[in-house]
C-alpha cells in the first residue's frame, strides 16, 4: 500500500507533475510538496471551509479531497491571488476594512470570496452573508468580511485592475 | 500599594484613536502567515497521541511493539514512560500532589481523549497508523459527569488521593449580607444551568521541539507563549533548569483564551524530541483539541438569592455556585476571581456572599474562554435583575438605571475597584441604536398574529488587566502569594532612527499587538506606525510577560511602550543637549525630534540623535553609552493586598469597562429556533486606539456569546462518552447565525492608563449570552415560560414550552 | 486526522471499475465518487477500505438526459451541476429545491447524486428525494445492470441494496405533477438537517381536493421514509386556500396539512440524539411535515 500515482495538475497556473501517495490529501500536498502553506487545516472533516482553495474556479475543501483526484486540474490558492508585488482587489479591501483578525481562517474565505464575486459581480450584503456561510471565522463574527467582499466587488466593477502595494 | 496618580488626557491624539489598517495583515493576506503548522522542516518528526475511549479507567496493560516496528515510527511513549521522562504539567490547582496532570495518562485514564500514549514518526500519516498498532488494557471504572452528584458522598472519585471530588470550597463575605437580607422587602431565587463551551479558534495548539544534548537545552517554536516567569514550571516538567528551556512564539490563528499557559504540546514534543534526538512536531488535530485541549469553558450550576426593596434597589446578593471543572483544574478556582471583580455588575448592591465549590468530573478540564468566568457571572446577575423586574412589576430599563453606581472610582463589596464609567450613557445610546421603541412596538403588535418577538436589555461589566492576586486570595495561607503579572516591551532607535519593538509573548492571538505597539510608538516619537518593526522574542533570554489574558494587551503594551519611549527619551534628551550645546530643560519634544523652546530652528530629529549615538561615542561624555534603546517591564499598574480575613480582595482587575446590548430575537415556538432582528451594542473601553479593530473584537465576541447561547455546547452523555467531539456535533455559528450588529463607542477614559485605555477584546462574549437569554425570555414571557439553562436549544426551549403546556 | 493507506485506482470505464471491486473483494473496496461523504469517514478512521475505485475518469457517468417528461441523471453528476440545471428546474423541481439545501457550494460542487444516495445517510437530502418522487436506481454489476426502486434501496442508516460489487449509475426520476415543497430543520445553516421533509402534493382537475401525495421524512426513524399514513390522510382532502396557519390562513388545506402530520407521525419512535430528542424530533416531523404539505398545496395552487 505505499504505492504511489502519478498526478499531473496546474497549481497557480504553474504546471507540476507529482508522485503521491492516494491517500495523501490535497491540502497536505500543496502545503508540504509544493511549499504552498497558505491554505490551511481546521478541522479536516469537511465543515469548518479553512483549507478551502478552487479547482477549475470551483470552491473546493482540499482537506476532503485527494490530491489523486486534482489530477488533470487547475488549482487556485491564495498565493496566486496578488501579482508583480500587487494585492487583489479582495486582498486590499479586507485589509482596509479589517476582514480578518488572526488570519487562519482568510485564505479560504478569500478563495471563496473569488468564487463568489465570479458567478455573482454585484452582490447584495445579504448574498454575500449566505454565501460565505460556507466558511466559519472565529475572530470577526463576519461583518467586516461581509463589507470586505462587497468593497472589492464595486471595485472589480468598476475598473477591474484597481490594484493597491501589497504594502501600504 | 495606593491608586496610581490621576493622569491628564487633554492631550491630542495623532495616532491613538485612529482606525489604522492594520500592520500585521499582508503577510496573513498574502499566505505568508508563519503559523507553527508553516514551520515545518524537511526532516522534522510529527507525533500523535493515542487517546483515551474511556471516561474513567486504570490502564492495566499497553502493548507497543507492533506500534515500534510499523512503517516510519521513531518512538513510541507510553504514559508511565512519560511519567519517567517528565514530571507533572505546570499546574496552579488548589492541590497538585493530589490532583496530579500529566502529559499523558500514566496509571488511569480520567476523560474521554485524554492521552495514554504517544508516537513519533517521520510523518503525521505514518504516526496515526501506528496509533492503532498501540493495544490498550482498559479496566473501566465507574464515570461521573453532574458536578452536583460528583460531589455526593460515595461518587466515584476522579483522583483518589484527593478523597473527594470537590477541589476547593468556601464561602465569602463581604458587606453586611444578613442585615441587606433581613432588611429586604423581597427575595428573589433562581437556580441557573450555564453548560461549557470553548474557544475552538480555527488553529489548533502545536508545537515544534528541539533538544540540544550537548547543552541540554530545549527549543520550542509554539503559537503559545505565556506567564514567562513561571515558565521555569514547564522546565522543571522538563527535568531541565528554567535557563535551558527556550519558548519562542509564533502567530496564532485564534485563541480565545484557549491557547494561553496551553502548554501540553510543547511538554509532549520536547519530550519526544529528547527521545528521538530529532526535531519533532506535534500539532493538535481538531479532535485531539475538542476532547483533550484543557480548555473548556465555565460549566456551573447556581443558585442564587437577590434581596430587593420593593422600589427596585438592590440590597444585597448570595450566590452559591458548583463549577464543573473536569478532571483536572490547572487554574484553580481563578475563574472566580474573574467573577468577583465585578460580581455586583454596574449596580450599587452593597454585600455578596459567594459560595464556590470546584467539583471534579471525569471530562476535560477547564482552562480560559474569553471572559474567563465573569461572562457567566453577567449573565447569572442579568437574569436576576430580570426576574426580580418582572416580579416587581417594574420596568427592566428603569429597575438598571435606578441602581446603576454614578461615582467614581467605586470600590464594589469584593474590594476591587471600577475606575471610570458613564452606565447611563452606554444604555441610552444602546437603546437609541437599538431602535427600542419601534422593537417595544412591533413586539406588541406581532404578538397579535401569535409571533414571540423578544428584546433584551442587559448591562454589564467587562474588567480588565488582572492582578496577580485572584491566583492566590482563595487560600488563608497561600504557598505562593505572588503579585507579578508584567508585560515588557523593547524599543530600539537604530542608526537610521528607524524603531523597532521588540514584544515578549505570544500577543498576536488575532488581536493587534503590533498595530496596537505600532500606533503607540508612533504617538510617542511623531512616526508613521508602518515604519515600526515588531518583533517577537523567546522566553530564556527576553524580559517578562504575561501574554493576552483578561483583556490587558493594550493597557500592558500601553504602559510598556510609555515606560521604554521614556528612557530613549531621557537618553536623546541628553544626547540632544549635548550636541546643542543647551541646558536639558531649554529642550521640548515636538515633530519627531528634540528643539529649543523658543528657538525651533535649533533641533535634533531623532534620526540625528540616533545616528550620533550609534556611531560617535567620543562625540559625547564618558557616561553615555554608546546606542539608542529601552527597556521597559510593566507592572501591573494598581494592584492591593487582599485583608487577612478575606473580607476584602483588595483591587485586582481594576480597569472596568461596560457595555450594553439590545438584541431582538423572534422565537419560533413550534422549532425552538431563535433567529436575530436586529441586534445593537455599545461598549464603553475607555480611549479607543484603533476604533475598527475594537468593533471587529466586539462582533467576534459576540458571535462567540451567540454560540454559547445557542448553539456551542462539549456534550458529555451520562457515560462520560463526549457526543460533541467534532464540529458536525460542536455547532459553531456560521455568517447566518450571527446578525449585522450596529456598534456604539462610548469613551470613558481611565484615570489611571496611558490614554486613559482599558481592555475590551472579551467584552462581545461578555454580554451577548446574557442578553440574548435576555431576550428569549423576553419573547416567552407571555407563555409562562423562562429559560434558564445554556445553550438554549431547540430541545431545551421545547421542552420547557412543553413543560408550560405552550408549544405551538 | 490523516485517512489510512490504501491502494487506488481510477479506471475509465465502468466494466474496468465493476471488475476491480471484484478483484480486491478480499480487502473491503469503496467506490469513490466526490468523496464528501467518504473521505471525512476516511480521515476520522471509522471507514478504512483497503481499495478505493475512483470513478472520476469513467465516461458517461454524468449528465442530465430527458427520459419522457422525466430525467435520467448520471450517478457522477455533481449537486452543483443539479442545482444549475434548466431540466432540473423543469422537470424535477423538488430535486431541484432540496439540492439547494444540501450542505454549501464547495460541498456541492463535488458532491455527486450517486454518492449521496450510495451513502445514504439517514440525514441526508436526496434520498429522501428519491423515496417521494419514487425514483429508480440503476446499478452495475458483473452480470449487468438492474433496476432498484428507491423504496427498496434504502435498507438502513448508511446501508443500501447495493451489492459490495455493484456501482450506481445512474438515478431515474420520473416527472411528477404537482407541487413541490423540500424544507429541512437544520440548527446552523446548511448544516446537516435534524428534520428535512420531501412533499409532492397533486390536486384533482377541479383544484378543489387533493389527488394524490408523496411525503417522505427524515430525523425520525433510521433511514428517510416515505409517510403513507399521511399520504392517504391527504388523498381527497379538502385543499383550501393552502394558506399555513402561521401566515394568518387556516383554510381547509391547512387544516389537512395538520391532521396528516398528526398522523404521519404518530407511532413512530426515533432514536434521539444531542441535537433533538424522541419527543422533539417528533414534534418537528410533524411540524415540518405540515408546512411542507402546506407549501406543496400552495405551489400546486399557484401553477394552476
Amino acid at each position: 500500500m505505499n504505492d504511489t500515482t502519478t498526478i499531473g495538475l496546474t497549481v497557480n497556473g504553474q504546471p507540476c507533475v507529482a508522485e503521491v501517495e492516494p491517500r495523501r490529501l490535497l491540502v497536505d500536498f500543496l502545503r508540504e510538496d509544493l511549499g504552498l502553506p497558505g491554505t490551511h487545516i481546521g478541522c479536516e472533516h469537511g465543515v469548518c471551509g479553512t483549507c478551502t482553495v478552487l479547482l477549475n474556479g470551483a470552491s473546493i475543501r482540499s482537506c476532503i479531497t485527494l490530491a489523486v483526484q486534482a489530477d488533470g486540474a487547475e488549482i487556485s490558492t491564495v498565493e496566486g491571488l496578488a501579482r508583480d508585488g500587487e494585492m487583489h482587489p479582495l486582498q486590499d479591501e479586507f485589509a482596509d476594512r479589517q476582514g480578518l483578525q488572526c488570519g487562519y481562517c482568510t485564505p479560504g474565505m478569500l478563495m471563496r470570496a473569488c468564487e463568489i464575486l465570479a458567478e455573482n459581480p454585484d452582490p447584495t450584503p445579504a448574498e454575500v452573508r449566505s454565501a460565505i456561510a460556507s466558511n466559519l471565522c472565529r475572530c470577526t463574527g463576519y461583518q467586516f468580511i461581509i463589507e470586505a467582499v462587497i468593497g472589492a466587488a464595486a471595485r472589480m466593477q468598476a475598473g477591474g485592475s484597481v490594484m493597491k502595494k501589497a504594502m501600504s | 500599594m495606593t491608586a496610581p496618580p490621576v493622569r491628564d488626557h487633554s492631550r491630542q491624539r495623532r495616532w491613538v484613536g485612529q482606525s489604522i489598517r492594520r500592520v500585521e495583515d499582508p503577510k496573513f493576506l498574502l499566505g505568508r502567515g508563519g503559523y507553527i503548522a508553516d514551520r515545518i522542516t524537511p526532516g522534522t518528526l510529527h507525533a500523535a497521541v493515542l487517546r483515551s475511549p474511556h471516561p474513567h479507567a486504570s490502564i492495566v496493560r499497553i502493548e507497543t511493539a507492533a506500534a515500534q516496528a510499523a512503517p516510519g515510527v521513531r518512538a513510541v511513549i507510553t504514559g508511565k514512560q512519560a511519567a519517567e521522562l517528565c514530571d507533572p504539567m505546570p499546574d496552579f490547582g488548589p492541590d497538585p500532589a493530589r490532583h496530579t496532570w500529566r502529559c499523558l495518562a500514566a496509571d488511569k485514564v480520567r476523560y474521554v481523549g485524554e492521552g495514554v500514549a504517544v508516537v513519533v514518526a517521520d510523518s503525521r500519516y505514518l504516526a496515526e497508523d501506528a496509533l492503532e498498532l498501540i493495544e490498550v488494557d482498559y479496566e473501566p471504572l465507574p464515570a461521573v459527569t453532574d458536578p452536583e452528584r460528583a460531589l455526593d458522598d460515595g461518587a466515584p472519585l476522579v483522583h483518589e488521593a484527593l478523597e473527594s471530588n470537590c477541589a476547593y470550597e468556601r464561602t465569602f463575605d463581604f458587606g453586611d449580607v444578613e442585615r441587606d437580607f433581613a432588611e429586604a422587602d423581597v427575595v428573589i431565587t433562581d437556580r441557573l444551568r450555564w453548560h461549557r463551551s470553548g474557544g475552538q479558534p480555527l488553529e489548533t495548539v502545536g508545537a515544534i521541539a528541539e533538544y540540544d544534548p550537548g547543552s541540554g537545552s530545549f527549543t520550542v517554536d509554539t503559537n503559545t507563549l505565556s506567564f514567562t516567569s513561571y515558565l521555569f514550571m514547564a522546565a522543571n516538567t522538563l527535568k531541565v533548569p528554567a535557563n535551558r528551556l527556550d519558548i519562542r512564539p509564533v502567530p496564532a490563528g485564534g485563541s480565545f483564551g484557549s491557547k494561553l499557559f496551553a502548554n501540553k504540546p510543547a511538554v509532549i514534543a520536547a519530550m519526544c524530541a529528547r527521545a528521538t534526538g530529532r526535531r519533532v512536531a506535534y500539532l493538535e488535530d481538531r479532535v485531539d483539541n475538542i476532547a483533550n485541549c484543557d480548555h473548556h469553558g465555565s460549566d456551573r450550576v447556581y443558585a442564587v438569592e437577590l434581596a430587593m426593596m420593593r422600589d427596585g434597589t438592590m440590597r444585597g446578593l448570595k450566590i452559591d455556585v458548583i463549577d464543573d471543572y473536569g478532571a483536572y483544574i490547572q487554574f484553580g478556582v481563578g475563574h472566580h476571581g474573574n467573577a468577583l471583580a465585578q460580581v455586583v455588575g454596574p449596580y450599587t448592591i452593597g454585600s455578596v456572599r459567594y459560595r464556590v465549590r470546584a467539583a471534579l468530573t471525569n471530562k476535560n478540564q477547564q482552562g480560559a474562554y474569553r471572559g474567563f468566568g465573569s461572562e457567566v457571572n453577567n449573565w447569572m446577575l442579568e437574569q436576576m435583575v430580570d426576574k426580580a423586574a418582572r416580579e416587581l412589576g417594574l420596568d427592566p430599563v428603569a429597575i438598571r438605571r435606578k441602581n446603576f453606581i454614578h461615582q467614581f472610582p467605586h470600590f464594589i463589596p469584593t474590594g476591587n475597584v471600577y475606575d471610570s464609567g458613564n452606565y447611563d450613557a452606554v444604555l441610552d445610546k444602546a437603546l437609541e441604536l437599538a431602535d427600542y421603541g419601534h422593537w417595544r412596538a412591533e413586539q406588541r403588535r406581532l404578538l397579535q398574529e401569535n409571533r414571540y418577538i423578544g428584546i433584551g436589555v442587559i448591562s454589564a461589566q467587562e474588567r480588565s488587566v488582572f492582578s496577580a492576586t485572584e491566583f492566590w486570595f482563595w487560600f488563608d495561607e497561600p504557598g505562593a502569594p505572588v503579585t507579578s503579572t508584567p508585560e515588557s516591551v523593547t524599543l530600539k532607535v537604530d542608526a537610521t532612527g528607524g524603531i523597532t519593538a521588540i514584544l515578549y509573548s505570544c500577543a498576536f492571538w488575532g488581536n493587534s499587538p503590533e498595530t496596537m505597539v505600532s500606533q503607540f510608538v508612533a504617538e510617542e516619537f511623531d512616526c508613521s506606525p508602518y515604519d515600526v518593526s515588531v518583533v517577537y522574542h523567546g522566553s530564556r533570554d527576553g524580559l517578562p510577560a504575561t501574554g493576552p489574558g483578561g483583556s490587558r494587551t493594550t493597557v500592558m503594551l500601553a504602559g510598556a511602550v510609555e515606560g521604554a519611549a521614556g528612557k530613549i527619551k531621557d537618553k536623546a534628551r541628553r544626547a540632544a543637549a549635548h550636541l546643542l550645546e543647551i541646558d536639558q530643560g531649554d529642550l521640548e519634544w515636538a515633530d519627531g525630534g528634540f528643539r529649543v523652546r523658543g528657538d525651533p530652528e535649533r533641533r535634533k530629529s531623532l534620526g540625528e540623535i540616533a545616528v550620533m549615538l550609534h556611531l560617535f561615542k567620543h562625540s559625547f561624555p564618558e557616561d553615555i553609552e554608546s546606542g539608542l534603546d529601552g527597556s521597559k517591564v510593566f507592572d501591573h499598574p494598581y494592584t492591593t493586598m487582599p485583608s487577612a480575613d478575606r473580607k476584602d480582595l483588595g483591587v485586582f482587575y481594576p480597569f472596568m469597562g461596560h457595555a450594553c446590548h439590545v438584541p431582538v430575537v423572534e422565537v419560533d415556538i413550534e422549532t425552538g429556533a431563535v433567529t436575530f432582528l436586529h441586534y445593537a451594542a455599545v461598549h464603553d473601553c475607555g480611549t479607543l486606539v484603533n476604533p475598527r479593530s475594537l468593533a471587529g473584537h466586539i462582533v467576534g465576541g459576540t458571535a462567540q456569546g451567540i454560540g454559547t447561547a445557542l448553539y456551542e455546547e462539549y456534550v458529555y452523555d451520562s457515560d462520560g462518552q463526549l457526543l460533541s467531539s467534532s464540529y458536525l456535533d460542536y455547532l459553531i455559528p456560521s455568517a447566518m447565525e450571527v446578525p449585522e450588529l450596529v456598534i456604539g463607542h462610548v469613551e470613558t477614559p481611565s484615570p489611571y492608563t496611558p490614554h486613559g485605555v482599558k481592555g475590551g477584546g472579551e467584552g462581545g462574549r461578555m454580554m451577548a449570552p446574557a442578553a440574548i437569554n435576555a431576550a428569549v425570555n423576553d419573547a416567552l414571557a407571555p407563555l409562562g415560560v423562562r429559560l434558564t439553562e445554556l445553550p438554549m436549544t431547540p430541545e431545551r426551549i421545547l421542552s420547557a414550552l412543553r413543560a408550560a403546556g405552550a408549544t405551538g | 486526522m490523516k485517512p489510512p493507506p490504501f491502494s487506488y485506482a481510477a479506471p475509465t470505464s465502468l466494466d474496468e471499475a465493476i471488475g476491480l471491486l471484484a478483484e480486491h473483494a478480499a480487502v473491503e473496496p469503496r467506490v469513490l465518487a466526490g468523496g464528501q461523504s467518504l473521505i471525512p469517514l476516511m480521515n476520522f478512521r471509522l471507514a478504512k477500505p483497503g481499495f478505493l475505485v475512483d470513478l472520476r475518469r469513467v465516461a458517461g457517468l454524468s449528465g442530465i438526459r430527458p427520459d419522457g417528461d422525466g430525467l435520467v441523471i448520471g450517478a457522477m453528476t455533481t449537486m452543483s451541476e443539479l442545482e444549475r440545471s434548466p431540466e432540473v428546474a423543469m422537470a424535477a423541481p423538488l430535486l431541484a429545491e432540496a439540492v439547494g439545501l444540501v450542505a454549501h457550494t464547495p460541498v456541492r460542487n463535488r458532491g455527486t447524486i450517486g454518492g449521496s444516495l450510495a451513502h445514504a445517510d439517514p440525514a441526508a437530502e436526496l434520498p429522501a428525494v428519491a423515496l417521494c418522487l419514487d425514483a429508480e436506481l440503476v446499478a452495475a454489476g458483473p452480470s449487468g445492470s438492474r433496476l432498484i426502486p428507491a423504496a427498496e434501496f434504502f435498507t438502513g442508516p448508511f446501508s443500501t441494496a447495493l451489492a459490495p460489487d455493484e456501482i450506481l449509475t445512474e438515478v431515474r426520476m420520473p416527472a411528477r405533477p404537482g407541487g413541490h415543497a423540500f424544507i429541512e430543520f437544520s440548527r446552523i445553516h446548511a448544516n446537516f438537517a435534524v428534520i428535512a421533509v420531501a412533499a409532492l402534493v397533486e390536486l384533482n382537475p377541479d383544484g378543489d381536493r387533493i389527488a394524490r401525495a408523496a411525503l417522505a421524512v427524515t430525523g425520525v426513524a433510521p433511514t428517510a421514509i416515505r409517510v403513507t399514513a399521511a399520504e392517504r390522510a391527504l388523498a381527497g382532502a379538502p385543499a383550501g386556500d393552502g394558506a399555513g396557519a402561521a401566515a394568518g390562513g387556516g383554510g381547509a388545506g391547512s387544516a389537512a396539512a395538520a391532521e396528516a402530520a398528526r398522523v404521519g407521525v404518530e407511532g413512530l419512535t426515533p432514536a434521539g440524539d444531542l441535537h433533538a430528542g424522541p419527543e422533539t424530533r417528533l414534534a418537528l416531523g410533524r411540524i415540518y411535515l405540515r408546512r411542507g404539505i402546506e407549501l406543496a398545496i400552495s405551489r400546486a395552487r399557484n401553477e394552476r
